[in-house]
């Protein structure tokens, strides 16, 4: 093991290992950063490639991509409105405010700092907590993942604070999407209307794409400015960064990346998942959660470090069981057989040397990142000096390719148009997207849950033992309650208050 | 070293690919129709793969990849057509032009029971077969330290307390609904079968305690054969892959069942080139490297010629209609 471990060690800081690493981490923030292009993309159209490389090199490749892709969606994020994959979703809620502000290139850098920093505390449990990690993913059946997917629902009351009716309404309209297709327990096809294209679904990637990138154009079109934002490098955003995340951030960098650890381990949940959770939950120990969703740093804090501690931990269930958690873990299954390694305890086993060059690697890929990213930062600001008829241009072509590209269907395309239409206009009268994308994501995860814990329940002959009687369950189902009492018990002791200081 | 340069050298490109990826009309682009060609083929074959990049179905494409270009002297293009339990891409197979430059992966039962299930715009006569190169035979698998030994235990229990044990699925109207279904229906028994969204979802749930028993795929288990007791596999004879397992027929019950993934072109190609298709694929499927790879990721290769894969569907279909009635699923049009 000690020996793999120093093997690994060497073959991760091979020089050409860190150049390919470097060039895949480069393309990886390019394919995020770009609307519409999405990490699960980008790592499909690279694994062909590593088919012929040796296997260790191969996945180093795809960890720097997977890496740099989840990253690079806070840069579109945050400059332009439109996050360039689902993870990225929630630091559009602070970041693009931010750079309404002029604090694009403060934004961007934070960003990037705790992507560092949360890809690195993730790989850390990668390494060091592989196989106890895997063991609580095992915890997790189908009435634990219903009850997490009602907890994330929750989130939608704290981001629609003061506009809770349509916050809800969106939710629902998510959720609703998320019942077209196939139904998951009996086969067959509903809410399809006898338009056959529809049997697949509408996927998360298209109508997201749809819902920010695209209504996000419209928008910009609607508006008319020149410009996105005014912007001029502030001097002195290194400092300025790293001091604020010195001084408040260590505890939300902690909290937000475990959060990312725990949420990638379970496989259904990916990503997008932790980086909503994380940012409520920055919001709910936060002493100004006002400050949330109008240009708030640690709001990017919370997406941006869960989402990239989620890379790593969502390798945990593949490189130690053998399963994959997340669609690029699946993609890097496939990976892995051809180059004829065994996935599970074995591959620690019998190719150490393989399994800790690609752990080891990925720390370094994130501290890469840093320098990689930082280049790239620049560029990518320079965005906001680029009229935004151009913008608004190339963001409509990168989201039709980015939606083709997820499963090579032209009717996705199509999911993207409507959805960025129903986008634009709910938006006009006050609907957030945040909340419909959020129903999609969570709708499905809680269906099955759901339908297949009612199966299960049917079998046991009880309802309680089930659905509550359950460890996981009875404290998620805690959590839920909490989620909904503690805001209406802060506003009535406020109330309360205000009532004391006005007699 | 070698390697790792054309791996550089291959993300360079693939990044200037990605910007012109948008320019790209991948299909369609033949109009010439009717003209006769003289040799075939005489470039590139697209092979559609109804599921996604790394899946089980894609590996095994990617080993037949590797010795496409030998057999055939053009490449071999895999895109894939993801969605619908495979019924995209089926569905974007029977509709592809027949001149035999586009061809797919098929899966059986898939192409079976979804037009039973539900309207399709397919059935299994919408394809002219070349030939099947994986039979993944099912079998029902218990976590280790489950009180089931033998399948004999697992049914009498189930006689015992009908409905109240689980059997995990993999999707319904599904190869492992319809083994689930005929396993019941011989044995005259009853489970509660839940039906996880992936093969991945299922050994979950049995190595996490939250199902009794489940139907799988023998490719599934194989990776931690010491985590499960597999009580029975319903081939002809015993596995080469897992010769300690006893058949269903062993045990008394005829069944044979399995997923198997075929080839094939839409129906109408011309007789000359499916015939060159099934040459070709056969050569492939017994070449000893390419064997020598089927072992490494586990799947289980077994030839069978397009013609006697179409008499084996129609068969598979009546049986499969049967049973389907006698549950009460099929679809009422």
């Amino acid at each position: 093991m000690l020996a793999d471990f120093l093997i690994g060690f060497q073959n991760a800081l091979h020089p050409m290992n860190i150049l390919i690493m470097s060039l895949a981490l480069a393309g990886g923030i390019a394919i995020g950063t770009l609307p519409g292009l999405s990490a699960t993309m980008g790592v499909a159209l690279l694994v062909p490639l590593t088919f012929g490389m040796d296997p260790a090199t191969g996945l180093l490749m795809l960890g720097a991509m997977y890496t740099g892709a989840i990253y690079g969606g806070a840069n579109s994020a945050i400059l332009i409105n439109t996050p360039g994959t689902p993870s990225a979703v929630c630091t559009t809620f602070d970041g693009y405010p931010l750079t309404k502000q002029g604090r694009a290139d403060e934004a961007l850098f934070t960003a990037l700092v705790s992507s560092v920093i949360g890809g690195v505390i993730g790989t850390i449990f990668l390494l060091v907590a592989t196989q106890p990690l895997a063991l609580v993913s095992l915890k997790f059946g189908s009435p634990e993942y219903f009850w997490m997917a009602i907890f994330g629902l929750t989130i939608i009351s704290s981001l629609s604070e003061g506009n809770m009716i349509k916050g809800l309404l969106g939710g629902v309209l998510g959720l609703l999407l998320a019942t077209i297709g196939i139904d998951p327990v009996t086969g067959h096809s509903r809410f399809i209307f006898d338009y056959r294209p529809l049997i697949g679904g509408i996927t998360l990637i298209p109508a997201m794409i749809g819902f920010f990138s695209f209504a996000q154009v419209l928008t910009l079109v609607d508006e008319n400015q020149k410009y996105l934002a005014e912007y001029s490098p502030n001097k002195g955003v290194i400092g300025k960064v790293f001091g604020h995340m010195l001084k408040f951030s260590k505890k939300n960098l902690l909290r937000s990346s475990l959060i990312g650890t725990f949420v990638g381990i379970l496989p259904g949940a990916g990503g997008n998942v932790a980086s909503f959770v994380a940012y409520n939950e920055a919001k709910r120990w936060s002493k100004n959660p006002e400050t949330f969703g109008k240009g708030e740093i640690e709001g990017v804090v919370a997406s941006e470090s869960s989402n990239n501690a989620t890379v790593s931990s969502s390798l945990i269930p593949l490189l130690s069981l053998g399963i994959p958690g997340s669609p690029v873990a699946a993609v890097l299954l496939g990976g892995l057989l051809i180059h004829g390694l065994q996935p599970g305890a074995k591959l620690f086993i019998q190719t150490g040397d393989i399994a800790y060059t690609f752990i080891i690697g990925l720390i370094v890929v994130n501290l890469l990142m840093l320098f990689v990213g930082f280049l790239g930062m620049r560029l990518f600001a320079q965005v906001l000096n680029v009229p935004s008829h151009y913008i608004a241009t190339i963001v409509i072509v990168l989201s039709v390719i980015g939606s083709y590209a997820i499963r090579n269907n032209l009717f996705d395309i199509v999911i993207m148009i409507v959805c960025g239409i129903i986008g634009f206009i709910t938006l006009k009268v006050g609907f957030e997207p945040g909340p419909i994308v959020l129903g999609l994501i969570l709708g499905t995860l809680a269906e099955e849950g759901f339908s297949l814990s009612l199966l299960m329940a049917k079998a046991s002959g009880s309802m309680f033992d089930t659905f509550v009687a359950r460890p996981i369950s009875a404290f998620l189902i805690f959590m839920c309650i909490m989620a909904i009492v503690s805001p209406i018990y802060v506003r009535v002791k406020k109330s309360r208050k205000n009532k004391l200081e006005n007699a | 070293m070698n390697k790792k340069l054309i791996a550089v050298l291959l993300i360079i490109g693939f990044l200037l690919t990605l910007g012109l990826a948008g320019c790209q009309k991948a299909e369609e682009k033949q109009q010439d129709g009717g003209k006769a060609e003289e040799t075939y083929p005489s470039k590139d074959i697209t092979v559609i793969i109804p599921f996604t990049a790394g899946g089980s179905s894609d590996v095994q494409a990617r080993i037949v990849e590797k010795y496409f270009k030998e057999e055939f002297g053009v490449n071999m293009i895999i895109t894939y057509k993801e969605g619908a339990g495979g019924e995209v891409g089926f569905t974007e197979l029977a509709k592809s032009k027949a001149d035999g430059y586009v061809i797919g992966g098929l899966n059986v039962p898939h192409i079976i029971l979804q037009p039973l299930a539900r309207e399709t715009e397919f059935n299994i006569d919408s394809f002219a077969y070349i030939g099947q190169m994986v039979n993944d035979p099912q079998l029902i698998a218990v976590l280790k330290d489950s009180k089931y030994n033998t399948l004999q235990e697992l049914i009498d229990d189930a006689k015992a307390k009908p409905g109240q044990i689980t059997l995990g699925n993999v999707g319904t109207f599904s190869g492992h609904h319809i083994a689930s279904l005929n396993f019941m229906n011989l044995t005259g028994t009853e489970f509660t079968l839940i039906p996880y969204k992936g093969a991945a979802d299922q050994i979950v749930a049995l190595q996490g305690g939250h199902v009794n028993a489940i139907m799988g795929n023998l490719n599934d288990v194989m990776r931690d054969l010491d985590k499960y007791k597999i009580l029975g596999i319903t081939t002809e004879e015993r596995h080469y892959l897992a010769p300690e397992v006893p058949t269903f027929k062993e045990l008394g019950l005829d069944m044979t069942q399995g997923i198997t993934r075929l080839f094939a072109a839409p129906k109408d190609i011309a007789p000359e080139k499916l015939a060159r298709l099934k040459e070709g694929f056969e050569n492939i499927a017994k070449n000893p490297e390419y064997l020598k790879d089927m072992e490494k990721i586990g799947q289980p290769e077994e030839w069978k010629d397009g013609e006697k894969v179409y008499d084996d569907l129609k068969k598979e279909v009546e049986t499969a209609t049967k049973l389907l009635e006698e549950y009460d699923l099929l679809d009422k049009k």
